[in-house]
């Protein structure tokens, strides 16, 4: 797991609703694709803080993609209220693209 | 609420812009297959004929620019990472070209090069001024400068250049103000629209497009600098030779310029494919990479055409048919058959869709499209494009007329499959 998170546990919950996001052009969900930098939970305010960030910014699918990432979170995690940023730095290149991502698009 | 690093909400195109351009587009081709069909009894003889400004205007305007300024408006964010200025003037862009364009091939078919000839011609300028504003201030807002989003630019100043001298020549018919007949300029009316638009705009947009969508690491700006220096010299150099010399063996230097900038395109494109992670590549991609190669054969009919030139003095009418059949319904068209299929099934996806993902399965975009429709087209189109340059090159009419049919078949099952995604509805997957 890359992605940066301060409850692991709830991490991997939240991974686990945002591999149902895919990347429609690739059918590649957006975990594999290392769209998600960051997953954080304040557990005070009962709030989720998500960073995320497209293969290329003004990316056509971007706004279906986060509204994506969006529904999986809230639908996971409805007591929560989501804090969704999406960020160009580090850009997003290949090098982010999981291992079964790359078995993925090999076959 | 989605926010980026400053705050901002992120926002592209509205499918709005751009829907209205690819129905056109799609309709101007099917028009462009029948009035090709009506000026096979032509092809005989000289390219200069109404019939035949009439089918090049529909492909080259309705089909190619319409498309093209289409699928612009939604990629040009990608390209220089900023949205879009205006969408009411992308939809005055619209409007002005879906009036004018009609008004000029009606004038052109009937040769009645009048007064709605011309207003047609003034509404496509218009509309590419629009155009070109819109692009402009949409730049200016990004501040991003890449080689990209440069090819795009000037393939539309071009763009301009060339529908402003074929206003000009239009006008020169009926009141000679120009220091040469209409006919002179034909040609370099003609590569300014072929090379400096479509040929500029094609390798900017592929060259982004290409390796984004085969996931490929490859990324070569300097190469392809050289082929935006090459092409814009080239073309310089021919617009200058086309109007202070008669000299035809100095129109090989934008030959080999073009040709080389085509050549170094085409290793762009290999190199790409070979460093892909994705190894599947699917039938549309197939088709865009093919047109890339189909280009090659234009290029060798036009050394044949120069080559005629310089052996025997005089230009050969039935290599320079085949070469403008081969440009538009050949290179031009292959391509955008196959990226259509590529594009258009993404922004009807994202516009019905784009609240439901997340929440349950939806189709795929390439659900949107009927596969099997999409290789009756390409299975009529390839034998269409061969059938029919061989007609024109052995002046046989049959092969002109099965040529033609096939295409028609294309262009009816392309139509069926946008008309297909166009009326989609969301469903379960």
């Amino acid at each position: 797991m890359n992605e940066r998170t301060n409850n692991s546990i709830k991490c991997a919950m939240a991974l686990t609703a945002l591999y149902q996001v895919f990347d429609p052009e690739l059918g590649i969900n957006v975990v594999d694709m290392g769209l998600i930098y960051a997953i954080n939970f304040n557990e005070n305010d009962k709030q989720i803080y998500c960073e995320m960030t497209l293969s290329t910014p003004f990316c056509p699918m971007g706004d279906s993609i986060t509204q994506g990432v969006k529904n999986a979170l809230e639908q996971a995690f409805p007591d929560y209220s989501l804090s969704l940023e999406l960020t160009f730095d580090p850009p997003w290149t290949q090098e982010h693209i999981s291992e079964e991502g790359r078995i993925f698009l090999n076959n | 609420m989605v926010l980026i690093g400053n705050n901002l909400a992120i926002k592209t195109t509205s499918h709005r812009v751009v829907l209205p351009f690819y129905f056109y587009a799609a309709l101007s081709f099917l028009v462009g297959t029948v009035l090709l069909f009506d000026a096979i009894p032509v092809f005989s003889g000289h390219f200069f004929h109404p019939k035949l400004l009439a089918v090049t205007h529909c492909m080259a305007l309705g089909w190619g620019t319409m498309m093209i300024m289409g699928a612009a408006h939604q990629l040009v964010p990608v390209l220089i990472e900023g949205k879009l200025y205006s969408n009411p003037a992308a939809y005055l862009s619209f409007a002005l070209g879906a009036l004018g364009i009609p008004l000029l091939i009606y004038g052109f078919y009937t040769f009645s090069l009048g007064p709605a000839a011309q207003w047609g011609g003034i509404f496509i300028v218009a509309a590419i001024v629009v155009y070109l504003v819109n692009l402009a201030m949409s730049m200016a807002q990004s501040n991003k400068e890449n080689v990209h989003a440069a090819f795009v630019f000037t393939a539309t100043l071009w763009l301009l250049a060339t529908t402003c001298l074929g206003l000009a020549l239009l006008f020169n018919f009926t009141t000679l103000f120009m220091l040469k007949d209409s006919l002179s300029y034909l040609s370099l009316h003609a590569h300014m629209g072929i090379v400096g638009w479509f040929l500029l705009m094609i390798i900017g947009v592929g060259s982004k497009l290409i390796p984004m969508f085969l996931i490929s690491q490859y990324n070569n700006a300097k190469l392809l600098w050289a082929i935006y220096i090459l092409i814009n010299l080239g073309l310089l150099s021919f617009v200058f030779l086309n109007l202070f010399t008669a000299e035809a063996t100095l129109l090989l230097f934008p030959l080999i310029a073009t040709g080389i900038s085509v050549a170094l395109f085409i290793y762009y494109c290999l190199v790409s494919y070979k460093h892909r992670i994705r190894k599947k590549v699917d039938e549309q991609m197939k088709l865009s990479l093919l047109s890339v190669l189909l280009l090659l054969i234009p290029l060798i009919l036009l050394l044949l055409v120069i080559g005629s030139l310089l052996v025997y003095g005089t230009q050969h009418p039935t290599m320079i048919l085949a070469y403008g059949f081969l440009v538009f319904f050949g290179w031009i068209s292959s391509l955008i058959l196959g990226m259509s299929f590529k594009t258009l099934p993404f922004i009807v996806w994202n516009k019905v869709y784009h609240k439901q993902v997340g929440m349950g399965t939806t189709p795929n975009p390439k659900d949107l499209f009927n596969g099997t429709l999409f290789r009756i087209m390409g299975f009529s189109y390839v034998p269409g494009i061969l059938i029919f340059t061989a007609g024109i090159l052995f002046r046989f009419p049959f092969m002109l007329q099965l040529g033609a049919v096939c295409l028609f078949i294309s262009a009816v099952f392309y139509n069926w499959n946008i008309l297909k995604i166009l009326n989609h509805k969301a469903v379960k997957a």
